[in-house]
């Protein structure tokens, strides 16, 4: 968001410019105008400052660069690299179909109304586990992967909708009653990347 | 020149407080990674949120509490 990036450092500039006129010069706030510049300073500015800088947080930790600066996600991070069109995430990803920016986030977050925050607080808990609480061996989903959110994209499309074997389990695929890993079951597959040929991209050609 | 009053020093206090959680909560924003995302709110906020706690303790107690503190100038 280069606009609220670009804000927040307006703010913050004004927020220490005023606040060092106020250490600086306390006398000033003797006077009403004075009072209101403090109160802008010391209030107003700074407020809105940390409220900004948590959105732009938010935002950078939808970033694949975020998700993969941890080391236990390492591995997942090279999955998407994998030299094989069975390996979904590394289709996924190297074929554009997620966003490669935020490819993590793209497929890990929920799909409802709340699904941004849920995600939120689920990083929140996996900071504590990082640093606190401890990596378990096995990194697992919390709950089995919801097809709700392969349909958000593939639910309309073409490719989905009219293929045989879709159109055949088409509602039991939209009620999560059979999940898609069943038949796409290439995850993450983390055990057998050693044996895996990882795709290295050409430089970025864009038009 | 303002007697330094306990006023006086408390929103100097409150804007050194409140200008260092700035200066730490902008440099976290270079740099994305879990840990800056944990000095952003830990450190960041924590001193903001106490110049702010700071400033509005200070103007809530001001002018009944203007005692004269030790002899200084400020500027």
């Amino acid at each position: 968001m280069p606009f609220l990036d670009e804000a927040l450092v307006a703010v913050v500039l004004a927020a220490v410019a005023l606040i060092a006129l106020i250490v600086l010069r306390p006398s000033l706030t003797a006077a009403r105008g004075g009072r209101i510049l403090a109160f802008l300073a010391l209030l107003v500015l700074p407020v809105l400052a940390m409220a900004m800088g948590l959105s732009v947080h938010v935002e950078q930790s939808k970033s694949t660069e975020f998700c993969l600066s941890c080391h236990v996600m390492e591995p997942y991070g090279k999955s998407l690299q994998v030299d094989d069109a069975a390996w979904l995430p590394a289709q996924h990803f190297q074929n554009n179909r997620i966003p490669r920016d935020r490819a993590c986030f793209t497929c890990h977050t929920d799909y409802t109304m709340f699904g941004d925050v849920n995600a939120k607080l689920r990083g929140l808990r996996h900071l504590y586990v990082n640093y606190i609480g401890g990596v378990p061996e096995k990194v697992a989903l919390y709950e089995p992967y919801n097809n709700r959110e392969c349909l958000h994209c593939h639910a309309g499309a073409r490719s989905f909708e009219e293929s045989e074997l879709h159109r055949d389990m088409r509602a039991e695929l939209g009620a999560n009653e059979t999940s898609c890993l069943e038949c796409h079951d290439m995850t993450h597959g983390v055990s057998e990347l050693k044996e895996q040929t990882l795709w290295t991209p050409a430089k970025e050609a864009r038009p | 020149m303002m007697p330094d009053t306990r006023l006086v020093r408390r929103l100097r206090r409150s804007g050194i407080l409140v200008g260092l959680g700035l200066l730490v909560a902008a440099a976290t924003l270079f740099w994305p990674h879990p840990t800056s995302f944990l000095v952003f709110l830990g450190l960041g906020g924590l001193l903001v949120g106490a110049g702010v706690l700071l400033y509005l303790f200070a103007i809530a107690a001001g002018p009944a509490d203007a005692a004269p503190g030790p002899a200084s100038t400020d500027g």
